[in-house]
């Protein structure tokens, strides 16, 4: 069948939603996608077809706003429609419908955790097409819907939407930053219950508790958070005068107690990392590929200070998207070209999982990788985005990301954590470390963060070198988004967490991350944030999430591989579960970054780091492999390389005074993440 | 050229696909989906299928063929062909994809081959009277602007 591939004209007959409502129709069989093609027509949408699911993500990734939904066949020769499912829901948190001849309960099944928001059967009724548009409503309300505690919702959206990078955007103070418009990464996560998810960013799990909105720890919050815990001593710090001293209406004493669980676990995993610092140098050696997004899972763990439950609210994302979501990375925005695009949905989350830390060498480089990973998510998102190079550079960029990574790209698209799939770039290059240099300042702080999780990214990091952290920069951090979501693909918020600043992240530069190389300006997000970041960021990665309960720094899942194109999203999942940390450290990441005050963007905010941490996530499976580590393996591979470069950021970090009180903290998320 | 009895007859033909069972309902939304923009789309579209069922049906023979056992593979070659039968309406071909999956699911080689056997068979069939159809329309004149043969 033809490959038609035109431009979704944008906002032709937008205005009357849902006539010109933009489709991209996606089926190897010639016969149906035609069918398919005229009923959308006939329903008015504008339609876009193309029969091969790899040039429909790049499409995407090329431009997110070319479309409003996709339409997808399941059985595709190409690429499996769940993974590309997954990783459009990471990359671009579109909606996503899937069609298939099969309508058995299972396979559809399959689809709706992969984040799909709908599964129609062939031969599909021109019917059940003329509603499809109430799905791009509904996603931009459960958008808006999140966050109910802060103004942050549209920060804190883009978080959960594995658009790690919105995550950026967002610390940095402008909460609609999120920019895409659809950006819920996160409710991507959980695609079929995006309508229940997206009201709230909120990651908050526990999902036995009884009825409650959720609350969405958004950077503004959890700073706020840390402040009164600050203030009150980490000892002496109990809810009830937290919530008093925060004065945050709405906010209960309950939110602020599991919270501070939290962030208590996190804390304990950031000095547990800071001594494996050593570790994760070596770990880092410095390798590419590492952004390999693939880890991001893992951060997506991260961003879920909740409880693991959050990674089953994965479960719809598939992260992503899927979805793909499993990419803790999350790449943030730019889709990483990885273009395997695996099944969004599953696939997604695995990938995120395999950031690879590329940290180079020097014990700093590998904490830099970390740290530049986060950071670098948030920047080398930028940066890579631009760049070619790096496919982590898409990868980190985050949103792109998704693309690629079925699973856990997509969350990475947020961040920059670049969708391992996505990955594709074979960057390793993502590792970090060039973008995080950012300001000194703030690498310390990642490094702090990094140091944090020392331990999980000594080994992870170790592994790939390729810190796929980047993404860091503010308003990259794609970290958050996916990481909450089941992992999957998550990975993009993920990275932002560990970026070490400063003199770390020139190690990490030597690590592979060359081309996408996080580009020395982590960015963080925006100075104020940033303490807060760390943590809150983390946080808000959670909204996707949720499942990775931040408290512990988690297993540096990151997907620090990001090398990995290959969707590691599934790593990413076992990333997000296990990444619960993992939202952490976006968190932190964003601390240390605010400390920084490096303009980075708070890196933390990557939190998405939780696919560094994605502890499963073999992340830097191999330092040695040069190749964008698939971060899966690698993150998960040793006790996180993330966490020795946590460990080292933290190190690093220590001259920094500030920092050093913060990282206490803010490593928390990163720890978190890891 | 009478064309309103070429219509006719290509209705009657139409009808007996129906009854038969050749045809389902998602036939006649293809050629519900025809307008004046596309006017021949539902002969676009069901030669499309024959060329690309053409196909498949080779896939799946050839994989049949070169891995003997491998079940999974012919089903989803399988599920490929079936999938477009169902867009067009293609029912009894689609039945006889189904029947193959189903014996691929037991494993039965043996009654994989004979579904396919009857695969093929239907599509001959089912080719040939579609073709008969649309040339009967064709020949009906393309003035079928007002009434539409077939008498959805």
């Amino acid at each position: 069948m033809r490959t038609e591939e035109r431009n979704g004209v944008a906002g032709a007959g937008r205005d009357q939603f849902p006539v010109g409502m933009r489709v991209l129709a996606v089926d190897d069989d010639p016969v149906c996608l035609k069918v398919l093609e005229t009923l959308l027509r006939r329903c008015q949408y504008h339609v876009t077809t193309t029969n091969q699911a790899v040039i429909a993500l790049r499409m995407l990734r090329e431009n997110r706003e070319m479309f409003d939904l996709v339409i997808s066949d399941v059985h595709m020769p190409d690429m499996d429609g769940f993974k590309l499912l997954e990783l459009v829901g990471l990359e671009m948190d579109l909606p996503v419908i899937m069609l298939s001849v099969n309508g058995e309960t299972k396979t559809v099944m399959k689809g709706i955790t992969h984040g799909a928001c709908d599964y129609l059967l062939k031969p599909v009724r021109i019917e059940e097409l003329r509603n499809i548009w109430q799905h791009v409503v509904r996603r931009k309300f459960s958008t808006r819907e999140c966050v109910t505690l802060d103004t942050y919702e549209e920060c804190n959206k883009p978080l959960s939407a594995d658009s790690d990078y919105a995550y950026g955007q967002v610390t940095c103070g402008s909460p609609d930053q999120s920019g895409r418009p659809s950006k819920k990464r996160k409710e991507y996560h959980s695609e079929e219950e995006d309508e229940d998810e997206d009201s709230n960013g909120q990651d908050n799990d526990d999902p036995s508790a009884p009825k409650r909105p959720r609350v969405v720890w958004s950077v503004e919050l959890h700073r706020k958070f840390v402040a009164a815990v600050n203030h009150l001593g980490i000892d002496k710090a109990v809810p009830k005068r937290i919530l008093e001293l925060m004065n945050v209406e709405k906010l209960t004493r309950e939110n602020v107690a599991s919270h501070l669980q939290k962030y208590r676990l996190y804390l304990r995993r950031l000095s547990a990392v800071a001594s494996q610092q050593a570790g994760i140098v070596a770990a880092l050696g410095g390798r590419d590929p590492f952004l390999r997004m693939d880890a991001f899972e893992g951060l997506q763990g991260y961003q879920a200070f909740t409880s693991p439950a959050a990674l089953s609210s994965f479960s719809a994302h598939g992260l992503s998207s899927p979805r793909n979501n499993q990419a803790a990375v999350v790449i943030q925005g730019r889709s990483i070209h990885t273009g395997s695009v695996s099944s969004t949905t599953n696939n997604s989350i695995g990938d995120a999982n395999k950031y690879h830390l590329s940290l180079q060498g020097n014990q700093h480089g590998k904490l830099a990788q970390g740290l530049a990973t986060s950071l670098g998510q948030a920047q080398l998102q930028q940066k890579w985005m631009n760049e070619d190079n790096g496919d982590l550079s898409a990868i980190l960029c985050g949103n792109s990301l998704v693309k690629g990574m079925p699973s856990t790209l997509r969350s990475v698209t947020s961040s920059t954590l670049l969708p391992q799939d996505q990955v594709e770039c074979t960057q390793a290059k993502v590792a970090i470390q060039p973008s995080i240099r950012a300001p000194p300042a703030s690498l310390e702080l990642l490094e702090g963060a990094v140091g944090a999780s020392s331990d999980p990214l000594e080994s992870r990091v170790s592994q790939q070198g390729a810190l796929p952290l980047c993404g860091f920069s503010g308003s990259r951090l794609p970290v958050h988004g996916p990481f909450n979501n089941n992992g999957a693909t998550r990975l993009g918020d993920a990275f932002s967490a560990s970026f070490r600043p400063t003199n770390d992240l020139t190690v990490a530069r030597g690590s592979k991350v060359g081309a996408s190389s996080f580009g020395g300006t982590i960015h963080l997000s925006p100075d104020t944030e940033q303490k807060y970041w760390s943590f809150g960021s983390g946080n808000s990665f959670r909204q996707k999430a949720d499942e990775s309960s931040a408290d512990s720094l988690l297993d540096p899942k990151l997907v620090w591989s990001s090398s990995q194109l290959t969707s590691n999203v599934d790593a990413h999942h076992s990333m997000s579960q296990r990444s619960n940390n993992c939202s952490i450290n976006i968190g932190h990441g964003a601390r240390m970054f605010g400390q920084i005050s490096a303009n980075a963007s708070p890196v933390v905010p990557q939190a998405k780091i939780d696919f560094l941490f994605s502890g499963d996530t073999s992340m830097a499976r191999n330092a040695s492999e040069s190749s964008i580590p698939r971060l899966q393996t690698e993150l998960s591979s040793s006790t996180c390389s993330f966490d020795g470069l946590l460990n080292s950021m933290i190190k690093v970090e220590k001259d920094d005074n500030a920092f050093g009180d913060d990282l206490g903290c803010d490593f928390y998320s990163l720890g978190a993440c890891i | 050229m009478e064309y309103a009895n070429l219509r006719r007859q290509a209705a009657s033909l139409k009808r007996s696909l129906f009854d038969q069972g050749y045809l389902d309902e998602q036939f006649c939304q293809v050629e519900d989906l025809q307008d004046e923009a596309s006017p021949n789309f539902a002969e676009e579209v069901v030669s499309l299928f024959f060329k690309d069922s053409a196909r498949l049906v080779a896939n799946i023979e050839q994989a049949m063929e070169k891995y003997p056992g491998d079940f999974n593979r012919w089903d989803a070659h399988m599920q490929q062909l079936k999938g477009s039968c169902f867009s067009i309406g293609a029912s009894k071909m689609s039945n006889e994809c189904t029947s193959f999956r189903n014996s691929c699911a037991e494993e039965n080689a043996e009654g994989c081959r004979r579904s396919f056997q009857k695969v093929k068979r239907e599509h001959a069939i089912l080719r040939q009277k579609l073709e008969s159809y649309f040339q009967l329309l064709r020949q009906a004149g393309p003035a079928r602007t007002a009434t539409r043969s077939g008498g959805k």
